[in-house]
């Protein structure tokens, strides 16, 4: 499969879990502007894959233990 | 005298209030009228808190009187974004017609913080509902309607933070509080000609001001000019309990920098790609002016995927962040038709995607530190264009149709940045010159920004019709 085959199958998967969950709120044409916004988030997902990390990058994200005190 | 405070820097106008030549009760009732008067004609304000600041004015003005003196915020009218939590009866909408007629029974802590340096609260101001977060893509996207430039009726104010930039740029308050996730402080203060601080990620309580993500939201503020968004940094900084983002770390606002200081400027290689002619041309000319401040040198950030970083984050956290207002359908009564439908698109963000990002964002703000460890500051054109016509869809880089590597960098990393007018391009609107700082460095670019406003007044302009 071509990227740009690979990029549409992952676009019309993600927009039938959309449609699944909330198509009876949309028309025709908000679906049509969802599917874009999908398409935006899919390039920038494979944008973000397309970059190589080592397992030693981890999520810049603090977590702290909580303990109330005393 | 009433008029004659309208648009005079808070560290003037605090001069006056410290010396008693100034009343904090005649200033409150001069911008209180102001805010009566013009602020319906720039859509700038949601609920004006007569009330409570001419308490505040009365009870400062005692102060002052009795010998106790706060500070240069004693006294001093202020507005405040209105996702900021208010008690008192005040509503708190989020600029959002769900919210319109919410009452909140507490202070956000930069309420808190302000109250007790002596400012006196006169409107809640006017926002992009949800500040933006649910994909807006046009200028009428709030229940209070579209923010209008006070320097061209027929724009956009800039936002999310509308209502704190307009207000500010029109006379109406001398500084307000605003917020960014993306942009948020950054855009109403360039499209309207004023300054604005972003504070690094940390530097200001977020407890009481609405999420849209907590990895990335700051509040800051807006006013005339550098030196005085110091003032109020200063009186809003700090570590608080209820906000555990916040860091333990002191600060101090030193004032102006003494004139002769040099700095060290870095320019992204490709930073004006994009950006309208004008916008340009001023960057330009802005950078002439720096060069007599100090050095300017043209650097490079490694290739990474700036905007795709910062948005994965913000669309993640934003949907998770109003999740019960997309779930249940509450969205469709949102001003903006794209926000109504928009959020349903971000259940295709997979949480794999979403950690990938935090993982990038770590090399990010480690590249970005490294690039500006070496300077006091990247310059860069504040927007790449003019305000958009109020009617008109505006490009954006948090939908992706716009490139903003310094606001993906900067937001996504958490850095501090100042915004300053530095001339004006089509419609006769403002365009600003942006300088971004190491994490912690707000006295940087403040500095920074106050040496380039000494020597130019583009910040001493203001509309001719207010």
């Amino acid at each position: 499969m071509s990227e740009p085959e690979a990029m549409a199958a992952e676009v019309e998967t993600m927009l039938a879990l959309v449609r699944e969950r909330y198509g009876h709120r949309l028309d025709a044409a908000q679906l049509a502007a969802v599917r874009t916004s999908i398409e935006a988030i899919v390039q920038a997902a494979r944008a973000l894959r397309a970059v190589r990390l080592t397992n030693a990058d981890e999520p810049a994200q603090p977590f702290a233990a909580y303990r109330a005190d005393p | 005298m009433t008029e004659d405070v309208v648009f005079r820097p808070v560290r003037a106008l605090a001069e006056g209030v410290r010396t008693r030549r100034l009343s904090p009760v005649m200033l409150a009732e001069t911008f209180l009228d102001r805010l009566e008067r013009l602020g319906p004609r720039y859509n700038a304000v949601v609920t004006i808190t007569r009330d409570r600041a001419l308490e505040q004015a009365r009870r400062a003005e005692a102060e002052i009187a009795s010998g106790r003196y706060r500070g240069p915020l004693h006294g001093i009218p202020y507005g405040a974004k209105d996702l900021l939590a208010t008690s008192g009866g005040i509503p708190t909408t989020w600029g959002a017609a769900p919210f319109k007629d919410r009452v909140l029974d507490f202070d956000a802590t930069v309420i808190l913080k302000l109250e007790a340096a002596g400012g006196v609260l006169c409107a809640k101001l006017a926002m992009v509902e949800l500040a933006g977060g649910m994909g807006y893509r046009q200028p009428n996207a709030s229940f209070t309607g579209p923010g209008v430039n006070p320097w061209n009726r027929e724009a956009w104010s800039g936002g999310s933070s509308s209502g704190s930039g307009s207000a500010v740029a029109a006379g109406l308050v001398p500084f307000a509080i605003g917020s960014e996730t993306w942009g948020s402080i950054l855009s109403p203060a360039g499209h309207c000609g004023i300054t604005g601080l972003r504070p690094t990620y940390g530097r200001v309580s977020r407890h009481g001001a609405m999420a849209i993500c907590w990895t990335l939201d700051k509040l800051g503020p807006l006013a005339l000019t550098a030196d005085d968004c110091g003032l109020v940094l200063q009186a809003i900084a700090g570590r608080d309990p209820a906000d555990p983002t916040t860091a333990d770390r002191t600060y101090h606002y030193p004032g102006p920098t003494p004139a002769g200081r040099r700095f060290r400027f870095g320019v992204l290689r490709g930073i004006t790609e994009g950006c309208e002619p004008e916008v340009r041309d001023n960057f330009t000319r802005s950078l002439e002016v720096l060069k007599a401040l100090g050095t300017v040198e043209e650097v490079t950030l490694p290739d990474l995927p700036y905007d795709e970083i910062t948005r994965t984050i913000l669309f993640a956290e934003a949907s998770s962040a109003f999740e019960d207002l997309i779930e249940d359908g509450g969205i469709a009564a949102l001003t903006a038709p794209e926000d109504r439908y928009t959020p349903y698109a971000r259940d295709a963000i997979l949480a794999k995607d979403y950690l990938k990002a935090l993982r990038l964002r770590g090399v990010m703000a480690r590249e970005a530190d490294r690039v500006l460890a070496s300077l006091d500051a990247l310059v860069a054109p504040g927007r790449a264009t003019v305000a958009a016509r109020l009617g008109s869809e505006f490009r954006s880089a948090i939908r992706g149709t716009a490139r903003d590597v310094m606001g993906a960098v900067g937001n996504g990393a958490g850095l501090p940045a100042v915004a300053v007018p530095n001339g004006f391009g089509a419609r006769g609107l403002p365009t600003s010159l942006q300088f971004m700082g190491r994490a912690w460095e707000e006295n940087g670019v403040l500095a920074a920004a106050c040496a380039y406003q000494s020597v130019t007044d583009w910040h001493t302009r203001h509309p001719e019709a207010v």
